[in-house]
């Protein structure tokens, strides 16, 4: 029964792996080439021109022979083909390293599973007898033991599989500490299962994989010791592997006669063995532990703007400080359709004012933020929109351009403000980095001075300025944050999600701090968050998003007291109000949609507990509910 | 004070280590089989009273430690010797006093040999390790920074390519190479050369020294490369650098200022450890270039089967790793301000 389990369940993994490892390149030439390899080895008899031990007819004259047509790589010092020696090299050497790394990676293995699994003292004394171990040069001690038993075939083996177990070791207890706190193992200790039966049925299966990678990193290694101890003279006399090849060439004046085919050649061989197990090695590491190669610095998608989309309508009077129009945002995945993330957004921001922007954990919020300065990750693009700034088109400048808005015209705390701080730089110098990188006729003397009054303005004592972010406690980082965001006096801060993972208290002065500065230095910000009642106490306006587009935009007063959209409601039930303390609070039921599976009609239909028929199938489009208040749903569209 | 204690345990670690090399060391040479005065001194003309004469002056005569008078055949022995008077105590004695025997083969003390040795290895590597952390670093930073463009696939797989070349291998190229092209092909310097003026001495060994530390350059820079440019994308992908974006840093500003010294970190460490497979490669190339260093020293001794040598360069060169592993963590404590200030 269990036996049936395991192998239903293995079958599509394997499919799985194959699948994704197909596809992989560099994997795929590494498995390819090993295969080649192991193809010569094993029909070596069939694939040689001559008898490697035959030295019939050998004379002088054979000695060093260039290829001919007898002989397609010329002739050895002992004037034998080199071809057939190449070919049955190929025998000895595979053979080694696979023995060595097979007796490398059981000693790993074991030692690394009862050093994880066992932990304490145990642990301690294999991890230390590894690190030992680790430190003390191979290759010397290799040759010390060798030198001191007889080279054989055997004793090489044995050498190196008992040096080449430390990083194995190292991998699958690591490997091992992390399965081991999984919830089945816990619950199969729990039940009371045997540890030996724990180890085999439950964590084996999961070092394996990683047993699997190192298994072909090691033989590699296993084929390059063996043939530098061959080369270094140490081999087995008599097996010829390529080490063993090079070292009679190298020894017995191949150098001086110019025989370059007898040095070039066997070398060759290591070279191909060694490449293609380290390609796939790479390959399967890539597939088994994928890990993006994007990051922070690579060119963002160009902005594309579909003007016939574009609302023809211009804003009445005076042009606000910063104008989100029409933004939609896609997010650009190679052989799926693109991931709508930010559909149709506009909203408008004055001087002085505070816009909240309201909605769930995955709803575009932070796209949109980050699309405003053209922060998006390398896969995001600008579909379609404008967002105008002090009547520039952001989106349409070049990114030296770019660069002189950032910060000093609009600036941004982040959330989570412990990786937003470099490590290895000192709060201080991160500030003062802005401002002589903005304000470069700043006097020198009195940025010092500068940085401390802006840290003050957040309630930083003067003696952190030279402290380094970990020094900080979360709710200062955040404080610290700010202060870098005022660094170049912008007129508009974007404060994404800034009071997330702090504490109740530290929330409330971060908050009160920003208000503050708010009404002190006339800033504009926008507000991203969840949190309903920071909206209440705070925003001026309010933009709640769903599933990457506007559910409703409204000034504070209307969201509360008139909410139009279900999806608002839904929020304002699920937020505590202190005027009706026996109220009872709602959630909503279901998640957000995945951006890469939206609905086909209204997004939030398959949660909304007013949808009909045509929810389902058709998109609202934004009505217009008289003074600046916008909803999507088709509700209002009947009542209108 | 957290730093103190920090340090103190990595020093008494390394401590340890080079104490346990040390017994590793002296038992090696006497549980493998082979009596090391006989092995030493194979010629059959030697009467017993000759290889008596051979034991005593290399102190074989006595037990190897107390309750054992032999490893290798196993052979019990008193145990009320005086520990002062037995091999392992008198070999560390020795160690102490900077004496680590006579050589078999050309009877001047290991010592002497091995410190004569010692520099021309530093040099050679200190050279090589030089130029493939700054080619290294520089092909890895820019293959980050140009991550999945063909730029990036290309110095990735130049860097595996590199990695997968044997060492003795691309000496021997290189040298066949060189010795068609008028490069020297062996040692250090050319006969005679003590004459010249200093300048054209100096000159002279550069020379030398260019193909064996090509090929050092080549071999080691593809894995410093794949290291820095795993390390930087890890770092190019924190959200601090974004921050830098935002705050309209220009890209050279970013990498200059935010992202080389973070990604650096985690490089010293690897350096260091590198070490130990870099002695390997270093013997290797000492060997097909003929450079008078500790591998070709390693090399002719275990042809020779001179072990007093080759017991001493083991052990010189295993406690220079350690060392230098120890070098490195300092090196790391002082850099990275989140282990100095904790």
């Amino acid at each position: 029964m269990e036996a049936q389990i395991t192998t239903t369940a293995t079958a599509p993994r394997f499919q799985e792996f194959w699948r994704v490892f197909r596809r992989n390149y560099m994997g795929l030439v590494g498995f390819i080439m090993l295969v080649v390899a192991i193809f010569v080895a094993l029909f070596a008899p069939a694939l040689s021109p001559y008898d490697p031990s035959s030295t019939l007819n050998v004379t002088t004259s054979d000695i060093y022979n260039p290829p001919s047509a007898a002989h397609w790589l010329g002739t050895d010092d002992a004037g034998q083909d080199v071809l057939t020696n190449f070919i049955f090299g190929a025998r000895v050497s595979l053979t080694i390293g696979f023995f060595a790394a097979f007796i490398s990676l059981v000693i790993g293995g074991v030692l690394g599973i009862i050093a994880g699994f066992y932990g304490g003292r145990t642990e301690e004394l294999i991890m230390r007898f590894t690190d030992i171990m680790l430190v003390i040069p191979d290759l010397p001690l290799m040759m010390v033991v060798i030198a001191l038993t007889k080279p054989s075939i055997f004793n090489i083996i044995l050498v190196i599989g008992l040096l080449y177990w430390t990083t194995t070791a190292r991998m699958v207890r690591s490997q091992t500490l992390a399965v081991k706190s999984r919830k089945f193992v816990l619950r199969a200790r729990a039940i009371g299962s045997g540890k030996r039966h724990i180890i085999r049925r439950h964590i084996l299966p999961l070092v394996l994989p990683i047993l699997v990678v190192q298994a072909v990193l090691v033989v590699s290694s296993a084929v390059l010791a063996e043939s530098t101890l061959s080369f270094l003279g140490l081999g087995d006399p008599t097996a010829l592997s390529w080490g063993q090849m090079l070292n009679y060439a190298f020894g017995r004046g191949a150098m001086s006669t110019g025989a370059w085919w007898a040095l070039v050649v066997p070398g060759f061989g290591i070279v191909w063995v060694v490449l293609g197990l380290t390609l796939l090695g790479q390959g399967l590491e890539q597939v088994l532990n994928p890990r993006l190669d994007t990051h922070h610095l690579m060119p963002g998608r160009p902005v594309v703007r579909n003007e016939a989309n574009e609302d023809a309508e211009k804003p009445t009077g005076k042009s606000p400080l910063l104008e989100v129009r029409n933004l939609s945002i896609h997010y650009i995945n190679e052989g799926s359709p693109p991931a709508r993330a930010v559909e149709n957004i506009s909203f408008n921001l004055r001087e002085g004012e505070l816009i909240g922007l309201v909605g769930e954990s995955g709803c575009g919020k932070t796209t949109l933020m980050l699309s405003l300065l053209r922060l998006l990750p390398s896969a995001g693009q600008i579909v379609n929109g404008r967002v105008i700034f002090n009547g520039r088109d952001l989106t349409a400048l070049t990114e030296d351009e770019l660069n002189s808005v950032r910060w000093s015209g609009i600036s941004i705390v982040f959330q989570g403000a412990m990786n937003a701080l470099n490590p290895v730089r000192t709060v201080g110098e991160q500030i003062a980095e802005a401002i002589i990188k903005h304000l470069p006729d700043f006097p020198r003397e009195s940025l010092s001075a500068r940085v401390v009054e802006l840290l003050d303005l957040v309630g930083i004592a003067a003696d952190h300025k030279d402290h380094f972010p970990h020094q900080y406690s979360g709710g200062m980082r955040q404080r610290a944050m700010i202060a870098m965001a005022l660094a170049c006096n912008p007129q508009v801060i974007i404060a994404d999600e800034p009071t997330t993972a702090l504490d109740v208290m530290i929330q409330a002065q971060i908050l009160e701090l920003l208000d503050k500065l708010r009404k002190k230095l006339g800033l504009a910000i926008v507000f991203v968050t969840h949190d309903l009642g920071v909206v209440a106490e705070m925003c001026d306006k309010v933009l709640v998003m769903y599933g990457g587009v506007t559910a409703e935009y409204a000034d504070v007063d209307v969201i509360y007291n008139n909410p139009k959209h279900p999806y608002t409601q839904e929020l304002l039930k699920a937020f505590p109000d202190l005027t009706k303390p026996k109220k009872k609070l709602s959630s909503i039921p279901g998640y957000p949609p995945r951006l890469d599976a939206l609905p086909a009609g209204c997004r939030f239909a398959p949660r909304c507990p007013a949808a009909f028929n045509r929810c389902h199938t058709e998109q609202p489009s934004l009505h217009k509910l008289g003074d600046g208040h916008i909803a999507s749903c088709h509700l209002v569209e009947a009542s209108k | 004070m957290k730093r103190w204690r920090y340090l103190s345990g990595k020093i008494s670690w390394a401590l340890f280590t080079i104490l346990f090399v040390i017994v590793l060391n002296f038992f090696l040479f006497r549980i493998l089989p082979g009596d090391p005065a006989r092995a030493g001194v194979r010629d059959p003309r030697l009467t017993r009273e000759n290889i008596e004469a051979i034991r005593v002056r290399y102190g074989l005569d006595k037990p190897i430690i107390n309750c054992f008078e032999s490893l290798n055949p196993v052979k019990i022995g008193s145990c009320v010797v005086n520990p002062l008077d037995t091999q392992f105590f008198i070999y560390i004695g020795n160690l102490l006093q900077g004496d680590m025997m006579i050589s078999f083969h050309t009877n001047r003390p290991v010592t002497e040999i091995l410190s004569e040795r010692l520099w021309n290895t530093v040099i050679l590597i200190g050279a090589g390790q030089i130029l493939a952390i700054i080619v290294g670093v520089l092909f890895g930073m820019f293959s980050a920074w140009k991550a999945r463009t063909s730029l990036d696939y290309a110095s990735l797989t130049i860097s595996l390519v590199a990695w997968s070349i044997p060492t003795f291998w691309l000496g021997v190229i290189l040298l066949f190479w060189g010795s068609n092209n008028g490069m020297p092909i062996a040692g250090m310097s050319t006969p005679g050369m003590s004459s010249y003026p200093l300048l054209t001495q100096w000159g002279d060994i550069a020379r030398h020294m260019f193909l064996p530390t090509l090929t050092y350059t080549i071999v080691y820079m593809g894995e410093y490369m794949l290291i820095m440019r795993s390390s930087l994308l890890d770092v190019l992908s924190e959200d601090y650098i974004l921050t830098a974006k935002a705050k309209g840093l220009s890209i050279f500003q970013i990498l200059k200022d935010h992202a080389i010294k973070n990604a650096m970190l985690p490089l010293v460490t690897i350096i260091a450890i590198n070490l130990g497979f870099t002695v390997g490669g270093v013997i290797q190339i000492e060997t097909v270039f003929s450079w008078p260093g500790l591998g070709m020293t390693t090399v002719e001794a275990l042809n020779r089967r001179d072990f007093p040598v080759l017991q001493g360069a083991f052990l010189l060169i295993a406690v220079a790793v350690i060392l230098s592993n120890l070098l490195a963590d300092l090196a790391y404590s002082y850099l990275d301000p989140r282990v100095k200030t904790e």
